[in-house]
């Protein structure tokens, strides 16, 4: 899997992306909506200002509590090439991966926004340049990147539809 | 090293060995389950895939239990396309009033020990009473599951919980979860599985140990497990499971963490309004007004709570200003509750009677709206802000015993000071 590079966009601790990421409290609203305001009560201009290939550096629990799938989708929409955090609420954490979202568990001291961040899922590093920060993180399972590089689980099972995860994890 | 129930129940279904925490496995699913609040974009992309056979969608029930009764056209519709999907396909359909899935699951017959179940719905962990491996997943999940029978998975570190000794009259499981999430906090337990064992355990009726493993879910836990024994058993029989295969820990499994909780000093708990770990003995709090008063939900909706609340409400009137809603988990359970004359005693006292389904838990019927500034005592499982409708209203959460109690006198209460707060169904 390729290297990630973008620019980071930060968010607090215990962000729910069902209540800043999703309709579920603005019935009515669609996907397309929710990409333009999402995270707006946390961070006032988030999606206003959020440029495609942006990753969003997060605190601890990104995504915690009950979690769904439109969460992904909108930041699919917004343009979110990766989420970095110290830890995931375990819902989003699946519905991420399951919708090919790189999804990346890492201390984030140090990093501020408009950091270019890069991520090696493969090699298992995320760099910041201008802070000198390298990091070791634990590599992606092979499993986890078969199913990102597909776009997610339903374009993989099509492809795949044995699981055949090519010799990784099966 | 030996391993634990998790890991023994994912490495099987993976292949055959059992599996160590940190693993993914790539594993057969026995059941799956999707309800009315995720099946309409599932059931569309399956449909928009053009899946020729979907080989296992008869291993997959639609449930709809969420919007029981459906209160607006969106979900009048969803139901309709449920509907036709299980027609066209052949799957297990639970209607509105059926029941709520993590009950309509296990009385089906769907689940016995030893099985890997997933739904839609972060309580399916309610399946773990089972000595079954249930987990929470979504739409995509279920999809898939329904094409290849298969599911990946992230094998989870466990924390072991002995509960020692069993409970006093008038405490409940729902009090230990509610110990258990002042001591964690809330996702206090995120990516991991509980296994709950002891002489706690093996005291409690299956109705409890169904809450126990339901209501760490509010814990984070990906599962809550417990060993099955001749209760589990016999109640899987009852209801027409295939044959279990138990599934013990080893005595040397590794542990992310072992907990010891005194059960049979354990006052009852309540969490009070807006956060779920933010516990106090019912002792401490006893004293607070209330006005509403709901039982039901998957964590607290069983024939035995239905039970305790009868108990402590037979030949009394509710106190003046409280409104009291009973809401059974299934038809079953409904039948049964009727049959034994609960319904009879619960409503000369004042409370009303409402067709199974998830409505009391969060607004999603709009028949359980809070007013302004009003406390209501519930026996579901989350007490957010808002949940029941309106920000303006408090939800605090106990067991049916604290809600029947705390109905009864207009203040939370403790349901070993009040007549029938001692009842307990005979083991």
């Amino acid at each position: 899997m390729n290297i990630i590079k973008g620019s980071a966009r930060i968010l607090g601790d215990e962000v729910s992306t069902d209540i800043h990421c999703s309709s579920k409290y603005l019935p009515g609203k669609d996907t397309a909506h929710i990409a333009t305001v999402a995270f707006d009560n946390v961070s006032p201009g988030f999606a206003k200002n959020f440029v495609k290939g942006d990753v969003i550096v997060a605190g601890a629990n990104f995504g915690i509590n009950s979690s769904r799938e439109q969460a992904v989708h909108v930041m699919h929409r917004m343009g979110v090439s990766a989420i970095v955090a110290p830890s995931f609420g375990r819902q989003f954490y699946r519905n991420a991966i399951n919708n090919g979202m790189p999804v990346i568990e890492c201390d984030i001291a140090g990093v501020a926004a408009g950091d270019a961040v890069e991520l090696d899922l493969a090699g298992g590093r995320i760099r910041v340049p201008a802070k000198n920060i390298e990091r070791a993180v634990p590599p992606l399972p092979a499993a986890v990147q078969a199913l990102l590089e597909a776009g997610g689980l339903i374009p993989f099972l099509q492809k795949h539809p044995d699981w055949n995860l090519g010799g990784a994890a099966a | 090293m030996g391993h634990t129930i998790a890991e023994k129940i994912l490495g099987k279904h993976a292949g055959g060995k059992p599996a160590r925490a940190g693993e993914i496995v790539i594993a057969d699913v026995d059941f799956a389950m999707i309800h009315d609040a995720r099946a309409g974009n599932a059931l569309k992309m399956i449909e928009k895939l053009g899946a020729k056979s979907l080989p296992y969608v008869k291993r997959t029930a639609l449930v709809l239990d969420h919007y029981s009764p459906p209160p607006n056209m969106e979900a009048a519709n969803t139901h309709v396309e449920m509907r036709a999907f299980a027609d066209r396909h052949g799957s297990p359909i639970y209607d509105v009033g059926d029941g709520i899935c993590h009950q309509v699951l296990p009385e089906g017959g769907h689940l016995t020990c030893g099985d890997l179940v997933v739904g839609t719905d972060t309580h399916s962990t309610t399946y773990g009473a089972f000595n079954a491996f249930g987990t929470g997943v979504e739409g995509t999940d279920v999809s898939a599951v329904m094409m290849t029978g298969k599911l990946w998975f992230r094998v989870p570190e466990t924390i072991h919980i002995e509960l020692k000794g069993a409970l006093q009259p008038g405490v409940w499981a729902k009090d230990v979860t509610l110990a258990m999430l002042g001591r964690l906090g809330a996702e206090g337990a995120n990516y991991q599985a509980l296994e709950y064992a002891g002489s706690g355990v093996e005291a409690m009726a299956i109705d409890d140990r169904m809450t126990l493993s339901n209501h760490a879910a509010e814990l984070g836990a990906k599962a809550a497990i417990l060993e099955a024994d001749e209760k589990t058993l016999a109640w899987l029989k009852a209801h027409g499971a295939a044959t279990p295969n138990p599934v013990q820990a080893d005595a040397d499994a590794v542990y992310a963490q072992r907990i010891v909780i005194d059960t049979a000093a354990l006052a009852p708990q309540v969490a009070r309004q807006h956060h779920i770990d933010d516990i106090a003995a019912v002792p401490d709090v006893a004293g607070q007004k209330i006005q509403v008063a709901l039982i039901g939900t998957c964590t607290n909706g069983r024939l035995d709570d239905i039970r305790q609340a009868a108990a402590i409400l037979k030949g009394r009137k509710l106190a003046k200003g409280v409104r009291m809603i009973v809401t059974p988990a299934s038809r079953a359970i409904y039948l049964a509750a009727m049959r034994e004359g609960l319904f009879e005693i619960l409503t000369a006292a004042g409370a009303s009677v409402e067709a199974a389904g998830c409505g009391t838990c969060v607004n999603i019927t709009g028949h359980y709206i809070a007013g302004d500034d009003q406390v209501v005592i519930s026996s579901a499982n989350r007490n957010f802000k808002g949940r029941l409708g309106n920000p303006k209203s408090e939800i605090w959460i106990g067991s049916a015993a604290t809600v029947a109690a705390s109905a009864l006198t207009g203040v939370i209460t403790d349901a070993r000071t009040v007549a029938g707060g001692d009842w307990r169904a005979a083991a």
